[in-house]
């Protein structure tokens, strides 16, 4: 039987963490394949997780490539699909299709510094190169991350980017003062200058609310980034993830297929539609 | 008669003096002979302002955008609009204004009376015509002149009229700031809901396979919907998958929607978009034939309109438009309504 | 192959197509559909008011259905279209040549199965234009023409009392050889006059876009242009000029539920429009093309600019449909000029 592109393959809910409670609430899932195994994925890609008798969401593999038994995805309760996702308990069965889009050029970056910038849950789509590149640690020179959340309790990863300090510089803000916070105070574009970072042999890669993504490339220009050294991840609202349904093309480029993921100088000259 | 350039003139002279903002009318269209909808801002493009038997449009369907987009942009300009309106839009402004959607002093209606004739209907032409295209029509007198590749034809207004022209009773804005043409009220071509009436002439099983027929042609490309100034609810109950959605709505608000039909263009599915629609717009709906027109697979769901038209009329005395200060069908109580239903 | 086939015969033609079931163009309330040919055939119509899409890309698909009773893991059926072979005839070159672009679009990068299936058991048998089936026709501004046989099966050209029939494909070949003795070889005579016949189609005169090939380039220079909200604004956003079009391929994927518990459902795609104003709506209440004027752009840099950055070629096969349909009078080809003819 050949295989049918839109036909999901089923996955088991193995752990559910909740990140950031309240409103805006983000659960990280971990999925098993229930029959053989799950596609092979790189850095930057996404997939179609299904809620049968819902629909489908678009969300980016938030594990890294090296991690073969599972996947994980960090969702953000904002809509119908997701707050479905919300509801799922450990065991239950959802729909997965993919490896969709493409990915960061993580090997071209061997032996550089790498500057990775994130707001709200936009850490989760980078989060597979953070991780990969930890993996890999003798790889690559400086590693920093910055990441900010709104408040202390909108900060995901929490234990997991506590234990990177090891190998890897962290900065974390939060947009205003709080008792017990002792770290930056202020958006994260600030709190990138606030560092200084050097371009020199350097790639930045950075994701969050768009206004976010916005000020941090106008911060890394002043601060001598060329624009082919920083890359971002872009989301469209999205139905096929095949480049067919016509519902998330920038300009030319389907976002599914050509993108998500961008560098800053082939991105500035597409259409700002996403 | 109507001379075009009073029209035009009128709608220069207020540009020009900032009385009105925008005048909405009727310019050619660049494909054939018909009229498409123009948004004048310039005094100077008030010249290209027509009025011919193809100005089918209902232009109040832009009176109801135009508020739209006053509101997102929270923005009131002050200035009103000048729309130019024939009898059956100027009923349709009126159930705006009974409706509240904007303020009467916001709008300024250039009327223009049909005076013994209407607006071309485009299927009864073409079949006059054996098929072929026109690219021109005209008024004349108790006819129409139209153009075609074979030179000039000259048809009765009656044989390639609208029914629902034919049908209608007050072909005059009796709702105006400014008003061209005579007042023909009560000319009747034919009687009210004479289409409807030969329609029903068969029994239930035919037209049960007539409906079912079309329901299942109708594609759900909402141009119905779309056309009608009465629609003009952010969220349309039966369309569930497009509903408004701010950065304030709440994921539970999104979540617990409920999907009264899918979008699958299916019978049940469109049975329920059509019939739900026209009983929304019970009361409501003037007549001006938009929907009909509109469709792109020949739907009649003028019939649906008129059929609820005609009940409105016979059970309560009702027709939509007549006056402001007027009663709504459906929400207004008075106490000589009849209630045969309860006895 | 080519033959002459009498206009008498070609219902006996169609009845010896027993391996296919066959659709030709009928007028039925007032518009010409294709329909399951029934009695006599007469290829008189100018063009269908729908194109012949929906044969290979139905309104309605249903992809799999799904079956969850709680505890368990859900069942997945795929459903897959019968194998039903569909022959239509009187197809005109303009929509001949939309098939290649929507084999394109779902052959492209992955290959979409429900549309192969279909696409391969369809031939279409195509109807040359002596003269423009619609006063909005503008085929040969885009690189098509009234005897263009792209895309299509066959190629019949009416010659009065006669069709000029010429196969292009295996296919074609192959129907022509169910139509055996009915065919006829054609004359020097023949040849010659249909020649004539499309020498002369070619020269009618239809509309025109101006400048063609500075499209894309042009497309790409206005895009904030102001331009585009004053050209949209008497459009209402419903989904005539999409639906209506042979190469609009734009589609939505849902969940339709019959019961809750146990959940059962099928997932169901269905024809969408870039026109509706939620097309693009964001979850988060964000909308990249908020407004009529940033959807009419992207109609059209999608069909003359975005498509032919991927594929080489106009997406738009010029016929005119959205023209004629739009019930407030929005015409692509004057679009496409008054952006041609303005300096970005």
């Amino acid at each position: 039987m050949p295989d049918n592109i839109y036909l999901p393959q089923l996955a088991r809910v193995v752990s559910i963490k909740e990140e950031v409670a309240g409103e805006r609430s983000i659960k990280t899932f971990r999925v098993e394949a229930v029959d053989g195994k799950l596609f092979d994925h790189e850095c930057g890609q996404c997939a179609m997780l299904s809620i049968f008798g819902r629909g489908e969401s678009m969300i980016s593999i938030a594990s890294s490539p090296l991690i073969k038994e599972y996947k994980q995805f960090s969702i953000m309760r904002v809509g119908r699909v997701s707050s479905a996702f919300h509801e799922l308990e450990v065991g239950d069965v959802i729909g997965l299709r993919g490896p969709y889009g493409n990915s960061f050029p993580v090997d071209d970056w061997r032996g550089k510094n790498l500057y990775f910038i994130g707001g709200g849950c936009g850490l989760a789509p980078i989060w597979p190169v953070i991780t990969t590149a930890v993996a890999q640690r003798a790889n690559f020179k400086n590693i920093t991350v910055f990441y900010g959340g709104r408040t202390s309790r909108d900060i995901m990863y929490r234990t997991e980017l506590e234990k990177l300090r090891d190998s890897v510089d962290v900065h974390l803000s939060i947009d205003k003062a709080e008792d017990g916070w002792d770290g930056y105070c202020g958006f994260v574009p600030a709190a990138v200058m606030d560092q200084n970072p050097v371009p020199d042999n350097a790639i930045a890669i950075t994701c969050g609310p768009p206004i976010m993504i916005k000020f941090v490339i106008q911060n890394l220009n002043k601060l001598g980034f060329k624009d082919e050294q920083i890359y971002t991840t872009i989301e469209n609202k999205m139905k096929c993830g095949l480049g067919k349904c016509g519902r998330c093309n920038v300009g030319k480029d389907y976002v599914c297929v050509m993108g998500p993921v961008y560098s800053w100088a082939v991105l500035k000259n597409l259409p700002e539609e996403y | 008669m109507i001379n075009i350039q009073d029209i035009r003139d009128t709608a220069r002279d207020m540009l020009t003096k900032g009385e009105v903002r925008t005048v909405i009318g009727y310019r050619r269209g660049s494909r054939g002979m018909l009229a498409e909808p123009v948004f004048i801002t310039d005094p100077a493009q008030a010249d290209d302002l027509v009025w011919d038997p193809t100005c089918f449009h209902n232009l109040s369907l832009y009176l109801v955008h135009d508020r739209k987009f006053l509101t997102h942009i929270r923005q009131n300009p002050g200035v009103p609009v000048a729309i130019v309106a024939k009898g059956c839009d100027a009923r349709s402004i009126v159930v705006l204004l009974q409706e509240h959607y904007f303020k009467r002093e916001d709008i300024y209606i250039i009327g223009v009376s049909c005076e013994g004739t209407g607006v071309v209907d485009e299927r009864k032409l073409s079949s006059q015509l054996n098929g072929f295209q026109a690219s021109n029509a005209a008024f004349d007198g108790d006819d129409f002149v139209f153009t075609t590749a074979e030179g000039e034809k000259r048809l009765p207004a009656r044989e390639v009229m609208a029914d629902r022209c034919l049908e209608c009773r007050v072909p005059f804005p009796k709702e105006h700031n400014v008003v061209f043409g005579e007042d023909k009220t009560g000319r009747q071509l034919e009687a009210p809901f004479a289409a409807l009436t030969r329609f029903e002439a068969q029994g239930t099983a035919e037209r049960w396979s007539f409906w079912q027929n079309h329901f299942d042609r109708c594609i759900r490309c909402f141009a119905c919907r779309s056309v009608c100034p009465m629609c003009y609810c952010e969220e349309c109950v039966v369309d569930s998958i497009t509903f408004p959605v701010t950065t304030e709505t709440t994921a539970e608000d999104k979540a617990n929607r409920i999907r009264w039909i899918e979008r699958s263009a299916t019978r049940s599915e469109n049975i329920t978009y059509l019939m739900t629609r026209a009983m929304h717009l019970a009361g409501r709906c003037t007549d001006c034939g938009e929907c009909e027109r509109a469709c792109p697979v020949n739907v009649p769901i003028r019939l649906l309109n008129n059929k609820m038209e005609r009940e409105a009329r016979e059970q309560f005395g009702f027709e939509p438009g007549a006056s402001i200060g007027g009663p709504s069908l459906v929400a207004s109580f008075l106490d000589n309504d009849p209630g045969q239903f309860i006895r | 192959m080519e033959k002459i086939l009498d206009k008498k015969q070609i219902d006996d033609w169609i009845n010896a197509l027993t391996d296919w079931e066959v659709h030709a163009p009928m007028l039925q309330d007032g518009i010409w559909t294709y329909q399951p040919v029934s009695g006599a055939v007469r290829l008189d119509h100018p063009n269908t008011n729908q194109s012949p899409k929906g044969f290979a890309f139905p309104q309605r698909e249903i992809f799999f259905s799904f079956e969850q009773i709680k505890g368990e893991p859900p069942r997945l059926t795929q459903i897959l279209p019968k194998e039903q072979r569909h022959a239509v005839f009187g197809v005109r070159p303009c929509d001949g040549r939309g098939v290649p672009r929507m084999d394109k679009v779902f052959t492209d990068h992955v290959e979409d199965p429900y549309y192969n299936a279909r696409r391969k058991n369809v031939a279409y048998v195509g109807l040359a234009c002596n003269k423009p089936p619609s006063p909005n026709c503008f085929c040969l501004s885009v690189g098509g023409s009234p005897v263009s046989t792209d895309g299509l099966d066959i190629q019949m050209t009416d010659m009065g009392d006669r069709y000029f029939v010429k196969a292009i494909t295996e296919t074609g070949k192959a129907m022509m050889a169910a139509g055996g003795k009915l065919f006829a070889e054609p004359a020097a005579a023949d040849q010659k006059q249909v020649k004539q016949v499309h020498a002369d189609a070619v020269a009618h005169p239809q509309r025109k876009i101006n400048d063609p090939d500075g499209a894309p380039a042009k497309l790409k220079a206005n895009f904030d242009s102001p331009l585009w909200q004053e050209m949209a604004q008497a459009c209402i956003g419903c989904g005539i000029c999409t639906f209506l079009c042979p190469t609009c391929h734009c589609f939505d994927i849902n969940d339709e539920v019959q019961s809750k518990a146990p959940m059962k459902g099928q997932r169901v795609r269905t024809w969408d429009n870039c026109q509706f104003p939620d097309f693009t709506m964001h979850s988060s209440g964000h909308n990249p093309r908020e407004g009529t004027g940033a959807r009419l752009r992207q109609r059209v840099n999608h069909k003359f600019q975005y498509f032919h950055e991927n594929f080489g070629m106009h997406q738009c096969t010029g016929c005119g449909r959205c023209i004629s349909g739009c019930p407030v009078g929005i015409d692509i080809v004057t679009v496409v000029n008054k952006v041609t003819e303005h300096a970005g």
